[in-house]
């Protein structure tokens, strides 16, 4: 990394081949990222870094993402993640950067678990439930295009193992 | 690279791993691409999480709900550790072609590398830590750990056994070229050390290590290579070196050893490896040491007591041989010291004997500062040795008072005017000599009885050098034993400072009364009878009329002050000065200073020329032996002649006043003490001492009773020896014969059983 020359910034590449140049503080929220690049040293600044299990608008989502949040301190204690899983609470400007169609929260889940983005991956989970959350087994169904394959017994059995969950 | 494997297929995932991971662990130094990484990371990402993963979850049904969804990865992590093995068993080949330095690169080329790739490797199996390795270990399963820590465990089981001898002896072997002075690449047994380490994992918690693969195949083969190493070199040193060289050689080896620690070993050796040493330097050679301190203390060879005190203070009780070795060498000092100066006891000068202890003491005081650290044993003993020499030594044979006696006169020489004009500041640093010596001596009643004494003489004299020198003194014993030990001479003090303001009051009052005849020129000390060590004078005596009425308007004086106390006067210790207007042979008076008793019998001749024996008697009311120690001295003076000449006044002998007296000085100093006078003050307070040593006894028994009531006879004694110890050392003969007084007294019953008991 050079300082004369700005910041350093790291190009990377999107399985539909688009090319997207980022800074590599930003690049480098992702741990696949940072951990690469300590891995293979300065000889690889230069490289295109290929994504292969992401496609282009999804990568841009997810870069805008990391630029936001390029100053997060690094959660570290494992107490602070519990204390983020047990909370639905998302901060402002997230909620409005996760509303986008179904089938692009579901990309931009996957694209962090496989980026190994954390707090993304938090975030967009906390969505999903939150999308869940007071709702019946058919509103669900209906929220997310599922088709019920339980039968009428099998439902039942469940029901009766699961009515210690029920809200009275 | 090829492009991605089936996610789904175990086999065809695997090979296209095994290409990057080969290449990781045998080839990286030609570098990695991003693309590389890239892939290897997303097949191990896609086979994770590939459609066979629901497949199974919902193949096994509701049963399995409360897993959560399961999760693949169990043969990739299966695969990556058979690949590990093979891996290790082709280094274990390989290594079998290498001995000593060249195995030791080797193994740290190979450790090297493993750790590095290790490293990589598992920043690529990444996801299976995340999630498949994660889970299993929050199960609680055994044996499954994260990538990194799974490449430590399998070099640990795979290789390291194997090989840790070999790699051991290695650097034994080179350590060994190192102490015999060859210079070697200690950096490779700093890389072997730290590999050692890292193999400590914690079968329970993988994120903390310990040291028990480096302690038992590192640390233990170490010591004994080192045990043995110096055991023989130390050997053969001595059998062909001197103990003093020994000393020099074995402080450098154990020097080198810290340095070696910190040069290339894990300081958790140091505390063991030191121990080692220790053993194999010092302690198997300690007897040879001991011996040798005889000889380093006669030759006063003080570097090398240091050295000897430094090794032998690092093995347990290595120095109590020498404290006691040191304790009787300085008692022999001082003994000897003593005897060169005691060669002729009766003359013997204070200041020659204290100074001779003094010096014994301040030679070892500093041995003991410089060579052994000021380590509080060393002082103790040296404390034990001077004790013993400073209360029994050839010029105490005849009594261990003399010790203290002596001290007492050097402080009285000191403290006394004109004595030896000494600087002030070179008196108090002389006074606080004494108070080291003072603390040696096991008499302190005697001392504080000779010392209030001559404290006495001081004070009635006004002879003292300084009154801050005398406060000094008396602060410093106050210190060393208490208030009661000086409470006397304090009084004192404080007695002299009232009289003087009494003597003022006294002028004034006189001046009141405007008498027709001129005053005397007077002074008077009152000293409360208490608490000074003086006794009436042994005599009658009729004073002068000329100081009759002063004393008479002086006890009214005092009586009207201070009702119902009684005024005895001490005739022997007042004088006072006269003056002559007869002399023939000088036109200026001369002034005579006398002591009262020859100004009595001096004053009888303003009347007449001559008197005769009886008549002065009968004046001065003086008993003979009083008289006639007075009347010699002024015979001897030549201010009075007897007739007929003989040897000694007596009856029938009469006294005429010289006319043609002649004398060099005007004033002319007739109150001398006479030896006799001297030595049987001494004898008095030798007397003295014992009686009070009675007296204190029998107190000290009461208490002791009194308190407990009844008690066994021995117990008694040794309560009564250790109370009384800080005064004197009483011998047990006198307390029992103290215990027999008591009894017949009554204070105490013979009970059964050796008991006794206390009679209110």
């Amino acid at each position: 990394m050079s300082a004369e020359n700005g910041p350093a910034m790291i190009t990377l590449q999107s399985n539909d081949n688009h090319v997207i140049d980022v800074e590599r503080s930003v690049a480098e929220r992702s741990l696949l990222i940072k951990n690469m690049m300590e891995d293979l040293g300065e000889g690889a600044l230069g490289q295109i870094v290929p994504i292969p299990n992401v496609t282009e608008p999804v990568l841009r989502k997810v870069i805008e993402w990391c630029e936001h949040h390029r100053n997060d301190p690094p959660s570290t204690n494992e107490d602070e993640s519990d204390n983020r899983k047990k909370t639905t609470d998302i901060d402002e400007w997230d909620q409005k950067f996760m509303q986008v169609d179904q089938e692009m929260l579901f990309e931009i889940i996957l694209a962090s678990n496989y980026l190994d983005i954390k707090p993304l991956l938090d975030v967009g989970c906390k969505t999903v439930a939150n999308m869940i959350k007071g709702k019946s087994p058919e509103e669900i169904r209906k929220t997310f295009n599922i088709t019920n394959d339980f039968t009428p017994e099998e439902e039942e059995q469940i029901r009766r193992e699961n009515e210690w969950a029920e809200d009275r | 690279m090829p492009p991605q494997p089936n996610r789904e297929d175990i086999e065809a995932t695997w090979n296209y791993l095994q290409t990057g991971i080969t290449k990781i662990m045998t080839n990286l130094q030609d570098g990695m691409d991003m693309t590389t990484y890239m892939g290897i990371y997303t097949a191990v990402h896609n086979f994770c999480t590939s459609q066979k993963a629901t497949n199974i979850s919902s193949a096994t049904g509701v049963g399995q709900a409360h897993r959560g969804a399961h999760l693949l990865g169990e043969d990739l992590y299966r695969k990556l550790k058979e690949y590990l093995n093979g891996h290790l068993a082709a280094l274990h080949q390989e290594s079998k072609a290498h001995t000593d330095e060249a195995l030791l690169a080797f193994y740290i080329r190979e450790w090297d590398r493993y750790t590095i790739a290790a490293k990589y490797i598992h920043h690529l199996f990444r996801y299976l830590n995340r999630h498949w390795v994660k889970r299993e270990m929050d199960e609680g399963k055994k044996n499954t750990y994260d990538v990194y820590t799974l490449h430590l465990c399998q070099w640990r089981i795979e290789f390291f056994t194997l090989v840790h001898e070999k790699v051991m002896s290695a650097v034994l072997k080179l350590v060994e070229k190192q102490r015999n002075g060859e210079t070697i690449e200690h950096g490779q047994i700093k890389q072997v050390v730290d590999s050692f380490v890292s193999l400590g994992l914690d079968e329970h918690d993988a994120s903390k290590s310990t040291l028990d693969i480096y302690r038992s195949h590192f640390e233990k083969p170490f010591l004994a290579a080192t045990k043995a190493f110096y055991q023989t070199e130390s050997k053969q040193f001595v059998s062909e070196n001197s103990v003093v060289e020994y000393m020099k050689k074995a402080e450098a080896r154990l020097d080198e050893e810290e340095e070696r620690v910190r040069m290339y070993l894990h300081n958790d050796i140091a505390a063991t490896l030191r121990k080692t040493c220790n053993e194999a330097l010092i302690a198997d050679h300690s007897a040879l040491l001991r011996d040798e301190f005889q000889v380093l203390l006669d030759n006063d060879r003080e570097d090398d007591m240091a050295r000897m005190y430094k090794l032998l203070s690092r093995i347990p009780e290595g120095l109590d041989p020498l404290r006691q070795k040191f304790e009787a060498h300085v008692r022999n000092a001082g003994l000897a010291a003593v005897a060169k100066v005691a060669s002729d006891a009766e003359k013997l000068e204070p200041k020659v004997y204290v100074e001779a202890l003094l010096e014994t003491h301040t030679q070892y005081q500093t041995l003991v500062k410089r060579a052994f650290t000021e380590e509080p044993e060393f002082t103790r003993s040296l404390d034990n040795a001077c004790r013993e020499f400073v209360n029994r030594n050839e010029i105490c044979k005849a009594g261990s008072s003399r010790s203290p006696e002596l001290l007492a006169k050097y402080t009285d020489v000191l403290l006394r005017k004109s004595g030896t004009g000494v600087e002030e500041a070179e008196l108090d640093a002389t006074l606080t000599q004494i108070m080291t010596v003072f603390k040696y001596i096991e008499d302190k009643d005697v001392f504080q009885k000779f010392y209030s004494r001559m404290l006495a003489r001081r004070l009635v004299h006004s002879n003292s050098s300084s009154d801050d020198a005398e406060t000094s003194m008396i602060s410093k014993l106050k210190e060393a034993c208490g208030f009661e030990y000086t409470n006397k001479l304090q009084r004192m003090f404080q007695d002299m400072q009232i009289s003087k303001d009494l003597n003022t009051g006294f002028r004034e009052h006189t001046k009141g009364l405007q008498l027709e005849k001129q005053a005397l020129d007077s002074s008077y000390s009152i000293l409360g009878t208490s608490f000074w060590p003086l006794t009436a004078p042994h005599t009658t005596f009729n004073p002068p009329p000329e100081i009759q009425t002063d004393l008479d308007r002086f006890s009214l004086f005092y009586k009207n002050k201070h009702e119902g106390r009684k005024l005895t006067w001490l005739w022997q210790l007042c004088k006072g000065e006269v003056k002559t207007g007869y002399c023939r042979n000088s036109k200026t008076p001369y002034t005579l200073q006398v002591s009262v008793y020859q100004m009595a019998i001096l004053l009888l001749f303003n009347d007449k020329d001559a008197q005769t024996y009886e008549d002065i008697l009968s004046a001065t009311q003086l008993t003979p032996e009083v008289h006639d120690s007075a009347m010699g001295i002024l015979l001897k003076a030549k201010i009075l002649h007897m007739k007929p000449d003989g040897d000694k006044p007596g009856p029938g002998k009469s006294f005429h006043l010289n006319y043609d007296f002649k004398s060099k000085k005007i004033r002319v100093n007739l109150n001398i003490s006479t030896k006799t006078e001297s030595k049987q003050e001494e004898v008095d307070t030798n007397k003295t001492i014992e009686e009070d040593r009675q007296l204190v006894l029998q107190s000290a028994i009461v208490r002791i009773m009194k308190a407990r009531k009844k008690m066994k006879h021995s117990i008694l004694v040794s309560e009564c020896i250790s109370q009384i110890r800080s005064r004197f050392v009483p011998k047990v003969g006198d307390i029992k014969k103290n215990i027999e007084i008591l009894l017949d007294k009554e204070y105490l019953e013979r009970l059964d059983d050796d008991e006794l008991g206390y009679l209110a």
